[in-house]
This record gives C-alpha cells, sequence and structure tokens, in this order.
C-alpha cells in the first residue's frame, strides 16, 4: 500500500466532498454522492484486509472531521463496516460493477444508519428525514461510484482486473 | 540496516482503531471541534475556492438557455458574477452600520466568510472565519442577508461553527408577526423549523414574519428570522397550530455573515 498516495488522496477527496460536490446535489434534500463511501468500499475490496482495516477507519476520519457533526461516528461506523466488507470479500469476491453498486448501497445505508444512532447516543438531536437523507446517498454514491473506481485505482497503482482474494 | 518491524494482529489492530474512534466519540465535542477547525483552517483557500465554483455553477444552472450564447456572453457573465461578489463583500462592511438602523446600538458586529455549509442533511451549520477574533462567544447570534440565520454553537477563533436554526438541535425563543406571544422554534432539518405549542384560535398566515425574542447579552432587539411557510392545526392536537417556518435568505448561498457581540468588552 503506498500511504503517502493514500494520504494525499484522501485529503483531496475530502476537500472535494465538502466543497464541490454542492454542484450535483439533488432534491430538496440536497442528497449528493458520498466519494468517502466509495473510497471505502473500493479499499475494502482492492486491499489486503490488513490495509482495509487502516483505510476504514483513517476514512471515517476523514468523514468525520468533514461532513459529521459528532466525531467519532463515522470512524466506528466506517471502521466497523469497511472491515467487515474486508473479511466478506475474502470469501465472495465482489468484482463486476453491479455487485460493487449493491455494496456501496448496502454499506452506505448500514454506515449512514449507524452513524446517526451513534450520534443519537452522543445527545444528537433526532431528524424527521434522515433515512430518506441517508438511501438517497447510498443510492446516488452507488450509482457513480463503481465508475469512480477507475481513476481511484490509477491513483493507488492498483490493478483492479487482478483477481486475487487476500 | 535491518528494519524493526512491529508485527500487529490484524485483531488487535481492529480493537485499537475501535478503541480510538470509542474515545473520539466519547470525549468532550469542545475537543474533538478542534480537529474539524482545524481541517477548516488549513484547507480554507481550497475550500472557499471549491465553494465559490459551487455557487457559480448552481447559478448558472438555473438560468436556462445561457449555454447557446457566444463565449463573450460567458465572459459578461462571469463579469456580472464577479461584481456582484464584490458588493457582496461590500455588503459585508456596510452592515457594520447596521447597529444604528436596527436598534443594535453598542454592539460591535464582525463580519466573517462562509468556509463551509452543512445544509439538509443530518445537520445544519456553518463554520466560518471570523475577520476578528476578538470576543466570540457560544450563543451569539449571527445575521446572513439582514436576517438572523443561527447562533454560535463552538468557537475555536478565529473559526466558529454555526448551527443554524434549521438544525434539529437549535432551540431560539421567537414571536409570530405583530402577535406578543413568545413560542420555541426548533429546527427540523429540511431547511426550516417549527414552531408548536400556539393556540389555533390566534390568527397566523402563511407569510407572517417570524421574529427572534431578545435575549439579554446576546441580543437587545428582535430582528427577523424567517416566514410562516405552512400552518395547518397539529395532527395530534387539533387546537394548537403546526407553524412551518423557512429562512427569508438563501442560507446555502451566503459567502459572507455577521456575528452579533452585543456587549463588546474595551
Amino acid at each position: 500500500m503506498r500511504w503517502l498516495r493514500f494520504a494525499v488522496f484522501i485529503l483531496i477527496v475530502t476537500v472535494l466532498q465538502v466543497s464541490l460536490l454542492g454542484i450535483v446535489a439533488v432534491t430538496q434534500l440536497n442528497i449528493r454522492p458520498n466519494l468517502l463511501l466509495i473510497l471505502l468500499v473500493f479499499f475494502a475490496i482492492y486491499c489486503n484486509t490488513t490495509d482495509a482495516i487502516i483505510t476504514s477507519f483513517a476514512i471515517g476520519f476523514a468523514a468525520d472531521i468533514s461532513i459529521a457533526s459528532v466525531m467519532g461516528s463515522h470512524t466506528i461506523s466506517f471502521g466497523l463496516l469497511g472491515t467487515a466488507l474486508a473479511y466478506l470479500h475474502r470469501v465472495i469476491a465482489i468484482r463486476k460493477m453491479p455487485y460493487q453498486s449493491l455494496a456501496i448501497f448496502v454499506i452506505g445505508s448500514l454506515a449512514g444508519a449507524l452513524a446517526h444512532l451513534l450520534a443519537l447516543l452522543k445527545g444528537q438531536a433526532a431528524i424527521s428525514n434522515i433515512y430518506t437523507v441517508i438511501l438517497g446517498t447510498a443510492l446516488y454514491s452507488a450509482i457513480v461510484g463503481p465508475v469512480l473506481f477507475l481513476p481511484a485505482a490509477w491513483w493507488m497503482r492498483i490493478k483492479t482486473h487482478r483477481f486475487s482474494r487476500h | 540496516m535491518a528494519r524493526k518491524l512491529i508485527r500487529v494482529s490484524r485483531r488487535m489492530l481492529f480493537t485499537w482503531l475501535m478503541l480510538a474512534g470509542l474515545i473520539l466519540l466519547f470525549a468532550p465535542q469542545n475537543l474533538t471541534n478542534n480537529f474539524q477547525f482545524a481541517f477548516a483552517r488549513l484547507f480554507r483557500l481550497p475550500l472557499a475556492v471549491g465553494r465559490n465554483i459551487s455557487l457559480f455553477t448552481r447559478s448558472w444552472q438555473s438560468r436556462p438557455g445561457i449555454t447557446n450564447r457566444r463565449e463573450s456572453e460567458y465572459e459578461n457573465y462571469i463579469a456580472n458574477l464577479t461584481e456582484q461578489l464584490h458588493s457582496e463583500r461590500q455588503l459585508v462592511e456596510k452592515l457594520t452600520t447596521l447597529r444604528n438602523k436596527f436598534g443594535l446600538q453598542g454592539a460591535d458586529l464582525i463580519p466573517a466568510d462562509v468556509v463551509t455549509a452543512s445544509i439538509g442533511g443530518a445537520h445544519c451549520e456553518l463554520i466560518i472565519y471570523c475577520r476578528r477574533e476578538h470576543g466570540l462567544a457560544k450563543g451569539q447570534f449571527v445575521l446572513g442577508d439582514n436576517s438572523i440565520i443561527g447562533t454560535i454553537s463552538d468557537v475555536s477563533a478565529p473559526n466558529a461553527k454555526v448551527r443554524l436554526f434549521t438544525d434539529p438541535a437549535s432551540k431560539i425563543p421567537v414571536r409570530i408577526g405583530k402577535l406578543n406571544i413568545d413560542r420555541v422554534m426548533q429546527g427540523s432539518g429540511n431547511n426550516s423549523a417549527k414552531v408548536s405549542l400556539l393556540s389555533t384560535k390566534h390568527n397566523i398566515k402563511v407569510g407572517d414574519h417570524v421574529l427572534t425574542c431578545k435575549k439579554p447579552g446576546f441580543l437587545d432587539t428582535s430582528l427577523i428570522i424567517g416566514t410562516v411557510a405552512r400552518c395547518k392545526p397539529d395532527e395530534q392536537n387539533p387546537s394548537l397550530w403546526d407553524i412551518t417556518v423557512k429562512p427569508v435568505c438563501d442560507i446555502e448561498r451566503l459567502n459572507s455573515v455577521t456575528v452579533i457581540i452585543m456587549n463588546p468588552q474595551e
């Protein structure tokens, strides 16, 4: 794993997520794709399990400092689900685009719900349409996610066509 | 030289990282917020550039037909937009004279730039960069386009976090129109807020102004915060109104805001 590239990449994506993604936001709820969620699934699929664990928590932390109101909620939810996906990938290979989309949607929905529950635990007020936002974000990310795997793989010098289960 | 490798099992690695996440989660929020402020401070420039591009693109998208025009027209449009941005900046400076207009005598008005804006999701807040950091404190009201948009929820000078009145955690005492009754307005997250516990015997209409109540030490005068967007009898208790309030300014497009410090210390 090229950790310096990874750090630079995550910083760039985090800044893009906060500042530029408003361009592609849809509906009144301002639903936009979550690039960090897409990267979480990407690294869980294409890295070995140890690297996937580290990247999951790191991406969760990046999500916390950029888009979360309660620090730690995304670190835990992304870390937990990214690790689970990495272990799942050792059993079931997720190589085809539809499966990758499905993985992004499922992980996005679960991670969003878990992060929200953790935020509630910390005392954040409940919000009525939060699950619509979570599902909308997961769906939007699932649609654009597999396409973004290619530039991510190019930047990280990861061969996406290689078939292996680490 | 031989490299000494520290071997850590995956289970141990996961446990340590999970523990770090839990520490972050349960640590006091005023400490953990410093991470967010540090991010906003470090990447203020790229964030501002990205936000301006995003705002420009959105305003461009909202004008159909412009794609068919010639290149010079694009340039004129950009020039107009740049001028608009410039006049917005001037507006902030002009806001410093507001104290005489809106009963803010003696108040210190601090102009601030919007660094990041989270609107419409689970939380509605802005991270702002204040041009002067002296006197910033939690609870101070924030003006955007001459209306109250929220209060300061956390400070890490020169940055501060503004909890918008549409945030579910926000509770601000308000009064509606000419009614002399104070009620608490709570954010509902979808760029709106709710006012409850107001009897249907009171005449409330869509479009009525909603004004903040005076709060000693923070706001010595009532200022507009929103308008009534929807007004219907409450489903659970039909004798009470269920009132939805919308902001009177487009908060997402604000580039700059003003923090009100009522009793500045010299």
